[in-house]
C-alpha cells in the first residue's frame, strides 16, 4: 500500500479542507457549508450538496462530470444531511497531482475535509483502488504505469461503521467473479489502515487539546 | 481539565460511545452535540474529543469554523437588511436571522431604535431550529439589556474558530485578564466565533487581535506565558 499523508485546514477561508495524497496522487479538498442556498436548489428537508471536480491540467469535461457524479452519491450517504433543511453543502475538489489513484485521493481528501469542517456524518468513508496483473496478483494502490499493464482496476469506497459495507465501486476492465471477490477483500483489508490513519490525522489535530 | 470536564478520546463519525437501553440500563444519560442515539448504540456524528461532565451528560467538542445557530447563544450580529420593522443580521449561519425593533431596552412603538446597516448588535437568540430562520433580541425575559444591544463604534471586530470563543469565555480561562495586566480594552465575544475588541488606541486593538488569534495554534497555556511578551513587542 502506497504512503498516504494528509494536511488538515490547509486553506484558510473554507469551513473544511484538507490536502491528501497517496503515492504520487495529490487531491485538495475544500468544504463550504452548511451554507446560504439558490432558491432552485433549495430543498424543504435535506441538504442540497454540490460537489466540484477541477483537474489538474485542461477543462473541466465527461471525465469530471462522472467523477464528481460518484464523489456525490458516496458522500451523500455517509452526510446526515436531514439536519439541515434549506442549506448547501458544497465541496471543491482541486486534483494537484494524479498518477493513477485519483478517485482515491479524492474521495479520502473530501471525508478529511468533511472531519475538518465539522459537518454530521453517519460514518466515515475511505476509497481504495486496486489492479489486478495479467498473472492474477491484487495490487493495491498501484501507479499509472502498473494501472496500464493490468487486467482490470477497480476502487471500493467503504464505510467505517458496522460491517463496512461497501459505499461506493468503479470497476474497470474484464474480471472475474473469484478475482472481483479477490479485489473486493484486499481492498477492504486495506481500508482498516486508511482508516486507521484517518484517526491518527484527527488525533493530530486535537493534540494541543488533549495535552492541555 | 478546565471547569470540571473530562477530556474522554478522540471519536470519528460513526465510532460507537456506548450502548444505552432505556429500559435495562441504571441512570439516565445526557447527549450533547455531536452524538446520536440510533438502534440502542449511542454513535458519534462529527470528529472531535469526546467529553463528559460529572452529571452523565457527553458530547462531542469538535474545532471547526462554520456557526450552527442555537437557541439560547449570545452572538454579535451585523445588520444587512431593514424590511419594515424587522431587520435582517448576518450571524454567520446559513440563514440571516430576524430581530424587530422593538426588542431593544426600552423601545416602544413610539420610541424606535434606529440600527444602521453594518452596524454590530449583540445579542441572545431565542429561536434558533433546522425548520425554522433564527430570531434574535436584545433584552433578557425582564425587558433588561443586560449588556446586549448595539456595539458602540470605534472597535474592531474579526472571527475565530468556534472553540476559541469557547474557550476565552469560559470563567475558568485566564487569558482575557492576562490581557488586561497590560491593556485596559472593552470584549464582546459572541459564540458564533465573532470577537469585538475595543481600546483607546488602534495599535493597542490590533495587538490585542493578534493575541486572541494566537489561540487557534496554542494551547490556553502556552498563550499565556506569550501573550504579554507579544502585547509588549505589537504596542
Amino acid at each position: 500500500m502506497a504512503q498516504h499523508a494528509c494536511e488538515l485546514s490547509f486553506l484558510s477561508r473554507s469551513d473544511g479542507s484538507a490536502l491528501y495524497s497517496i503515492g504520487l496522487n495529490v487531491a485538495l479538498a475544500s468544504v463550504n457549508g452548511p451554507g446560504d442556498v439558490k432558491v432552485s436548489n433549495r430543498l424543504y428537508n435535506r441538504s442540497h450538496l454540490e460537489v466540484c471536480y477541477s483537474p489538474s491540467t485542461g477543462h473541466s469535461m465527461i471525465r469530471e462530470r462522472a467523477l464528481e457524479s460518484v464523489i456525490m452519491r458516496t458522500v451523500e450517504q455517509a452526510i446526515l444531511v436531514h439536519l439541515h433543511p434549506r442549506t448547501a453543502i458544497n465541496i471543491t475538489i482541486q486534483e494537484m497531482q494524479s498518477d493513477g489513484l485519483a478517485l482515491s485521493a479524492s474521495v479520502n481528501a473530501a471525508c478529511m475535509a468533511l472531519l475538518d469542517a465539522g459537518i454530521q456524518m453517519k460514518t466515515t468513508f475511505a476509497a481504495v483502488t486496486c489492479c489486478i496483473t495479467p498473472s492474477g496478483t491484487v495490487i493495491i494502490d498501484p501507479t499509472e504505469a502498473e494501472i496500464q499493464e493490468s487486467v482490470a482496476e477497480a476502487t471500493f469506497v467503504f464505510e467505517s461503521s458496522g460491517e463496512a459495507s461497501v459505499l461506493t465501486a468503479h470497476q474497470d476492465g474484464r474480471l472475474s467473479y473469484e478475482d472481483f471477490k479477490k479485489c473486493l477483500h484486499h481492498c477492504q483489508v486495506a481500508s482498516k489502515d486508511v482508516f486507521a490513519f484517518y484517526r491518527r490525522m484527527t488525533e493530530k489535530k486535537y493534540q494541543n487539546e488533549i495535552e492541555s | 481539565m478546565l471547569g470540571g470536564l473530562e477530556s474522554v478520546r478522540v471519536v470519528l463519525p460513526g465510532d460507537e460511545v456506548m450502548s444505552y437501553n432505556p429500559d435495562s440500563s441504571g441512570g439516565s444519560i445526557f447527549l450533547g452535540p455531536g452524538l446520536r442515539w440510533e438502534d440502542g448504540m449511542v454513535r458519534a456524528a462529527k470528529a472531535g474529543l469526546l467529553k463528559k461532565t460529572s452529571r452523565h451528560l457527553y458530547f462531542v467538542d469538535t474545532h471547526q469554523k462554520r456557526y450552527i445557530p442555537q437557541r439560547r447563544e449570545y452572538v454579535i450580529g451585523i445588520v444587512t437588511k431593514k424590511k419594515g420593522d424587522i431587520y435582517k443580521i448576518d450571524i454567520g449561519g446559513s440563514e440571516q436571522a430576524t430581530i424587530s425593533f422593538l426588542s431593544f431596552e426600552n423601545a416602544s412603538k413610539k420610541t424606535r431604535r434606529d440600527l444602521a446597516l453594518g452596524d454590530l448588535i449583540y445579542g441572545q437568540l431565542i429561536v434558533a431550529n433546522k425548520h425554522m430562520e433564527p430570531e434574535m433580541v436584545c433584552i433578557d425575559a425582564y425587558d433588561r439589556a443586560m449588556g446586549m444591544g448595539v456595539l458602540p463604534a470605534g472597535g474592531v471586530m474579526f472571527n475565530v474558530s468556534l472553540q476559541v470563543a469557547r474557550e476565552i469565555i469560559n470563567p475558568d480561562c485566564p487569558f482575557l485578564l492576562t490581557l488586561s495586566k497590560k491593556v485596559k480594552y472593552t470584549v464582546v465575544v459572541g459564540m458564533n466565533g465573532r470577537v469585538w475588541v475595543k481600546a483607546a488606541h488602534q495599535n493597542s486593538m490590533v495587538a490585542l487581535m493578534n493575541c486572541i488569534l494566537m489561540l487557534e495554534y496554542m494551547t490556553p497555556d502556552e498563550a499565556n506565558e506569550k501573550a504579554l511578551k507579544l502585547l509588549e513587542a505589537l504596542m
